[in-house]
């Protein structure tokens, strides 16, 4: 289910506070934040964050068609590093 | 046979059946349709008349996305998805679901037949 509308858009106090500094200063980033489920307003447009990944901080720049979504969307949080082999699915598995 | 909306040929079913033949109108529309332009909506696709027809067409190209439109839309949707590097553009580039559901059975819709993987011991056996 969507969010109510009545609320409007989430949109982390820290993340609102950091691009307003930002805007302040004429600068367009990057944004270090934790705050993946904030959602990326038109304002954001041009700017980048760097996103929490649960390990370390991906660079996201932010274009139009971005709006909308929210900010953990474009850091993926898993590491898929192939499927073991059969020896080693042998040792590892039951 | 009548034609609506380019290539379909909706065949000898009530209206209301005949019409969920275009792609893009389920039950609902297919309805919504019959009342708006104040036909039977249990009358043979067949008995319908020239004029009928255009009327229906007419009135499907206006008022919904109906067949190419929907297609054209609906890959373009995806498309923007897999362009702008998100978590659910990433699932449409690799084929699997893109809804959070699982995958360590089956997601056989999007996965595809299965590959049997030699050496990989059966869901039974797995604890």
């Amino acid at each position: 289910m969507g969010r109510s509308i009545k609320k409007g858009p989430f949109i982390d106090p820290s993340v609102a506070r950091k691009v307003a500094a930002m805007e302040a200063s004429g600068k367009k980033g990057p944004i270090t934040t934790w705050a993946r489920a904030s959602t990326i307003l038109p304002e954001y447009v041009g700017f980048e964050f760097m996103v929490h990944d649960g390990r370390r901080h991906v660079k996201v720049a932010i274009t139009e068609d971005m709006v909308g979504h929210r900010l953990g969307e474009f850091a993926v949080t898993r590491t898929f590093r192939g499927h073991t082999n059969k020896k080693e699915g042998m040792k590892v598995g039951h | 046979m009548a034609r609506i909306v380019g290539v379909d040929i909706p065949t000898n079913k009530r209206l209301e059946i005949a019409l969920t033949e275009v792609f893009g109108v389920g039950r609902q529309t297919a309805l919504e349709v019959c009342k708006a332009l104040d036909l039977d909506r249990g009358m043979k696709a067949r008995d319908l008349t020239e004029g009928q027809t255009a009327e229906l067409a007419a009135h499907l190209t206006k008022n919904y996305t109906v067949e190419g439109d929907l297609r054209r839309q609906l890959a373009q949707d995806i498309a923007r998805l897999r362009d702008i590097g998100c978590y659910r553009g990433l699932r449409h580039r690799r084929g699997l679901p893109v809804r959070g559901q699982r995958t360590r059975t089956n997601a056989r819709c999007r996965k595809g037949a299965r590959k049997t993987v030699a050496g990989k011991k059966s869901v039974k056996g797995m604890k």
